[in-house]
């Protein structure tokens, strides 16, 4: 490679070679060390590549060897530049270009940001535009320590940012923080812990709180599982006060769910009718030009394009984009299921449904689907029993105490009756 | 005279364990699959044509047979010929 360049820039020609003795003239080459390469035999003689300067000093030779030399072609640099001495306007197209390309040089075309997780690429592109860094902005009147700077200011998230350019590009580099920028605030404001809904407990974990309930109980949404307001008594077993703790536990319970899915009695399906066009679409700026033949009948077409930006070499991004688009035309068509496929896409919702609720770590416990005929088409309906946490936070609002303190006595008896209930800040397991 | 100093070399070359080609000036030549060979430590071109290549080495000829038989480069050292490679023989 690096040879032929230095022949293309010194120039060099094609010779044919006849006469006595041609090997004899090949070795005083050699022995001159005059370069010689691509050496044929072709119909009786020779033809081979020499460079201009080395032809000059072949003339003792040819006659030493007695043989003849024709240049059958010149090529090279040299001989272009000498070829095309008249064409002027040639010679400023392709000083024009380079100077075009020194110009284009001068400025942004593309702006890469990486490592950004939470602000999105065009949050940051947004805020550049504020600071007047865009696309087509000259790379001189860029400060980059500056840049770093006013980002890490402007999102203190972001903790390590780099900026660099490269050719026409614009890259910057951010290191998101990501430990939790704020410590959450500890609730404890008092509260009871009630139903979400319907269902019959198993096995609970009461932390803190009054238990309100035990395994084995039915309870409906609403009803209170554990209370917030837990009872002082004195020696006398007299309610002294109701001491207000935020309640915590894990109650489990089985609950059913039901679930309904319509699927209509006519399915739509799409097909590809094989015709197909490719098109090319040149931006350019505010520009665009594109080469595409123009869509024929009447059926409607999927279009998909492919977009790059036209780079020189590596990091050398040019303001023009280059966009590959493919179009096939397909039609829609309506069918009656049959029982296969409506049993597969009865299973198919069914076992969505089933993967939702494994993601959720609830545990099913029974399982049932089936597929009933509506007016408008196919119902599937499913019904699950599963086994999950069923407690909801509810506030104890004053109000809400200064009602319940009239019947509290009533709930100590209650909650003298039952053996297994937590009443501390102690843990205990209940069932 | 000539032949014991000859001799000597080899033996020195053998006993020391230096490359040959370097100490006599052997001929090195080096095949890849049949289509070029690249020689080295040849002294001049004896005979070429596309189907025949005879080189004079320091103590022998060497001659190509083959078909389409060109020169892709040559100088001091060494020399690659390339095409359709039949067969190799020394002569002296």
């Amino acid at each position: 490679m690096k040879d032929a360049l230095k022949h293309y820039f010194e120039g060099y020609l094609c010779i044919r070679l006849k006469g006595f003795s041609p090997e004899r003239f090949l070795n005083l080459c050699m022995a001159k060390q005059i370069v010689i390469w691509d050496l044929k035999y072709q119909d009786g003689g020779y033809q081979f590549f020499i460079r201009v300067k080395d032809y000059r000093r072949v003339r003792p030779l040819v006659r030493k060897a007695q043989v003849r030399l024709r240049i059958l072609g010149r090529y090279g640099l040299p001989f272009f530049l000498y070829q095309n001495r008249k064409r002027k306007l040639y010679a400023v197209g392709i000083l024009s270009f380079f100077f075009v390309l020194f110009l284009m040089s001068q400025f942004i075309w593309d702006i890469n940001i990486e490592g950004n997780y939470h602000f999105t690429d065009d949050v940051l592109l947004h805020y550049l535009d504020s600071q007047d860094i865009r696309y087509g902005r000259r790379k001189a009147g860029i400060d980059c320590d500056r840049l770093e700077e006013s980002i890490r200011s402007q999102y203190p998230e972001i903790i390590w940012v780099s900026a660099r350019i490269s050719g026409t590009r614009l890259m910057i580099k951010v290191k998101e923080n990501e430990v939790m920028g704020t410590i959450p605030v500890k609730e404890d404001a008092p509260r009871d812990l009630v139903a979400k809904k319907p269902g019959k407990i198993t096995r609970m974990v009461v932390r803190r709180g009054k238990a309100q309930v035990a395994p084995g109980d039915t309870v409906e949404a609403g009803d209170v599982l554990v209370r917030g307001a837990v009872p002082i008594y004195n020696d006398a077993e007299e309610l002294v006060r109701e001491q207000l703790v935020r309640a915590d536990a894990d109650i489990y319970a089985i609950t059913r769910e039901d679930y309904e899915e319509s699927i209509p009695f006519l399915a739509i399906k799409r097909a590809d009718t094989g015709k197909s066009r490719q098109g090319l679409r040149l931006r350019l700026g505010g520009l665009s030009f594109l080469w595409m033949l123009p869509a024929w009948g009447e059926n409607p077409w999927e279009i998909t394009a492919k977009s790059s930006q036209v780079t020189v070499m590596g990091d050398f991004y040019l303001p023009v984009w280059m966009d590959q688009i493919w179009a096939r035309e397909y039609q829609t068509y309506e069918y009656f299921l049959t029982n296969d496929q409506l049993e597969q896409e009865k299973q198919r919702i069914h076992q969505k449904k089933i993967g939702d609720l494994t993601e959720k770590g609830v545990q099913i416990l029974e399982n049932s689907v089936k597929i009933v005929k509506e007016g408008s088409g196919w119902q599937i309906q499913g019904t699950f029993l599963v086994e999950e946490l069923i407690e909801a936070g509810k506030e104890i609002t004053p109000e809400l105490l200064e009602g319940e303190t009239g019947d509290a006595t009533g709930s100590s008896d209650l909650s003298g009756n039952q053996t297994n209930t937590t009443m501390t800040e102690g843990e205990q397991t209940a069932g | 005279m000539i032949f014991l100093f000859e001799q000597m070399k080899i033996a020195a070359a053998d006993n020391l364990k230096l490359p040959k080609d370097v100490v006599l000036g052997e001929v090195l030549i080096s095949f890849v699959g049949r289509t070029s060979v690249i020689v080295e430590n040849y002294r001049g071109i004896l005979i070429y044509d596309d189907k025949t290549v005879k080189l004079q080495a320091r103590h022998c000829k060497l001659q190509f047979h083959g078909k389409r038989l060109h020169i892709d480069y040559y100088n001091h050292d060494e020399m690659k010929i390339s095409g359709w490679i039949q067969s190799m023989e020394f002569g002296e």
